[in-house]
């Protein structure tokens, strides 16, 4: 459900965020944004738009040349190293790159997200074999990542976004190498952590299958700049400005 | 609990992930130790010998004509005025005559030929058990030698210094060979850690992106120093021990082990060994993990 901007506070804050790569080359510039918490987020924009330097920006591993950043009210910018480090248990991060290690399961893979939090291994198992049914891999959890299809990965990678149930999850490029049926599975993934866990969504995508049919908030990124997605109802934009 | 149990658990893959490396590093860090603990421990006997050698120390005037009972005080006041001595004891020749037939014990008929006027009488000096400066000592017998009818004197200092510089040479040897530890064991540790986190590289990145914190990533890798200090500090003990047994087993009876009592590091001395092993291979994995990790 789209929530009401009026009544909840940001889960994220961008405040006149400037991104600037040297020598000079300006992936974003003077962004503000508020995302509520338990909202799904759809950031669309073609290639190079900064989509990916905006989700690295949220999780601290880029920081801002200019302006301020807040997750749950906190500047993170202000935030230690081991804080910074808690705050990553949170947030889920599925990479458009996937990031998984080839040589290991695909338990294993989705496993150290939840390691990293001292989990049981009971807990684990129990939670892996949730979400490999959610995103129809379960016959796959033995399997070394290496050995399965770019689509497979990139579902591997999300479950392990997924893993700790986050209160963020950021998703990069979702559904790039999916085909519908499993971009299905996707979304009814992202729908269940959203209505189950209270789980704030941040899908950054060019894919329009996924947010074409959305009643939720899709912005657009245009060479470092945000804008309500064209297509979208007036009330984003008011979303946007509030 | 969940928390050691992953930090025991990660140490162990860590270990599996690089078990070639790992039993060389260990391999090394038993032989620093054993050649570190080898030298250290002739050195340790050779100074306890050192100090009961001196314990027993005693200067011995012989004399061309016995002292006359009267005159005695008058030689004693003049020695202790030299220096303080513990006690001083004249001998006659009836009684160097007699010590030699007792200790003779069986074989004392060989005496019999001989009458008992024929060993020179003497003076015993024994000095004070502080008395270890070779050069005191040989001042010492500079001054017995000049006392009324000294003939001769003995003071074994010759022999002492023999000794003194043996036990310098071996001080020089231990020092080196606990530099050489000291670096050995810094070094492999590191360089070993080097290659962990480099073979590790992509999963430390991945950790880091999921949140995993500094304990996370660091301890077992702390822990692998001190589990390869450990092992390699007690299996190089081990073996000295080992050898130990088997030298004074395979050379007992009359000998230079049995001159010299040896003995191994009492167990105080062989906890300290062990934990400088260990101490040195955490301060080699700290090394490491400071130049090689940031998180």
């Amino acid at each position: 459900m789209p929530r009401d901007a009026s009544t909840d506070k940001p889960l994220v804050e961008l405040v006149n965020v400037t991104k600037i790569y040297p020598p000079d080359i300006v992936a974003l510039e003077d962004v503000s944004l508020r995302i509520y918490k338990g909202e799904i987020f759809f950031l669309t924009g073609m290639s190079g738009a900064g989509k990916t330097t905006l989700i690295k920006l949220i999780c601290r591993l880029e920081t801002p040349t200019r302006g301020l950043i807040e997750v749950a009210g906190r500047d993170i910018s202000r935030i230690s190293p081991a804080g910074i480090q808690r705050m990553r248990q949170k947030i889920g991060i599925a990479y458009q790159e996937f990031r998984l290690l080839e040589k290991q399961t695909v338990l294993q893979n989705i496993a150290m997200a939840m390691e990293v939090t001292y989990a049981s291994t009971k807990a684990i198992h129990a939670r892996v074999d949730e979400l490999l049914a959610l995103l129809n891999l379960s016959d796959k959890r033995d399997k070394r990542t290496g050995e399965l299809s770019r689509g497979e990965q990139q579902r591997v990678a999300l479950a392990r976004a997924a893993a700790n149930g986050p209160s963020l999850l950021l998703a990069d490029e979702p559904t790039g190498n999916l085909d519908p049926a499993a971009t299905e599975l996707v979304i009814n993934l992202f729908r269940h952590l959203n209505e189950k866990n209270g789980s704030t969504i941040v899908v950054a995508t060019h894919d329009k299958s996924i947010y074409a049919e959305t009643e939720h908030r899709v912005m657009d990124l245009h060479n470092g700049h945000l804008s309500a997605h064209p297509n979208r109802a007036p009330r984003q934009i008011e979303l946007f400005e509030a | 609990m969940h928390f050691l149990a992953y930090i025991v658990r990660q140490t162990g893959k860590n270990l599996r992930q690089t078990w070639g490396t790992q039993v060389m590093t260990l391999l090394t860090v038993t032989l620093s130790v054993l050649l570190f603990a080898f030298f250290f421990l002739i050195y340790n006997n050779m100074l306890r010998a050192s100090a009961r050698l001196g314990d027993d120390l005693r200067l011995i005037v012989y004399l061309d004509q016995e002292i006359p009972e009267q005159n005695r005080p008058e030689i004693e006041k003049k020695i202790h005025e030299f220096g303080p001595v513990e006690k001083i004891v004249f001998v006659s020749r009836a009684e160097a005559f007699s010590r030699l037939r007792a200790q003779l014990d069986k074989e004392k008929d060989v005496l019999n030929d001989l009458g008992p006027d024929f060993l020179p009488p003497s003076i015993e000096v024994y000095p004070l058990k502080n008395l270890h400066d070779l050069t005191k000592i040989s001042q010492f017998s500079d001054f017995l030698l000049t006392l009324p009818h000294a003939a001769k004197v003995q003071s074994g200092s010759d022999w002492l210094r023999r000794f003194g510089d043996f036990t310098n040479l071996l001080q020089v040897v231990v020092l080196l060979s606990g530099v050489l530890l000291i670096i050995s064991m810094t070094f492999i540790i590191s360089y070993t850690l080097r290659l962990t986190v480099v073979s590790r590289q992509g999963e430390l990145e991945i950790l880091r992106l999921l949140g995993a914190t500094s304990a996370y990533i660091r301890l077992p890798l702390l822990l692998e120093g001190m589990l390869q200090g450990f092992l390699g500090s007690s299996l190089g003990l081990g073996a000295l021990y080992f050898l130990y047994q088997w030298t004074t087993s395979r050379f007992s009876g009359p000998g230079f082990l049995n001159l010299f009592d040896f003995a191994f590091f009492p167990p105080e001395l062989t906890a300290a060994i062990l934990l400088a092993g260990v101490a040195l291979c955490t301060g080699g994995s700290l090394f490491s993990i400071r130049r090689f990790i940031s998180i």
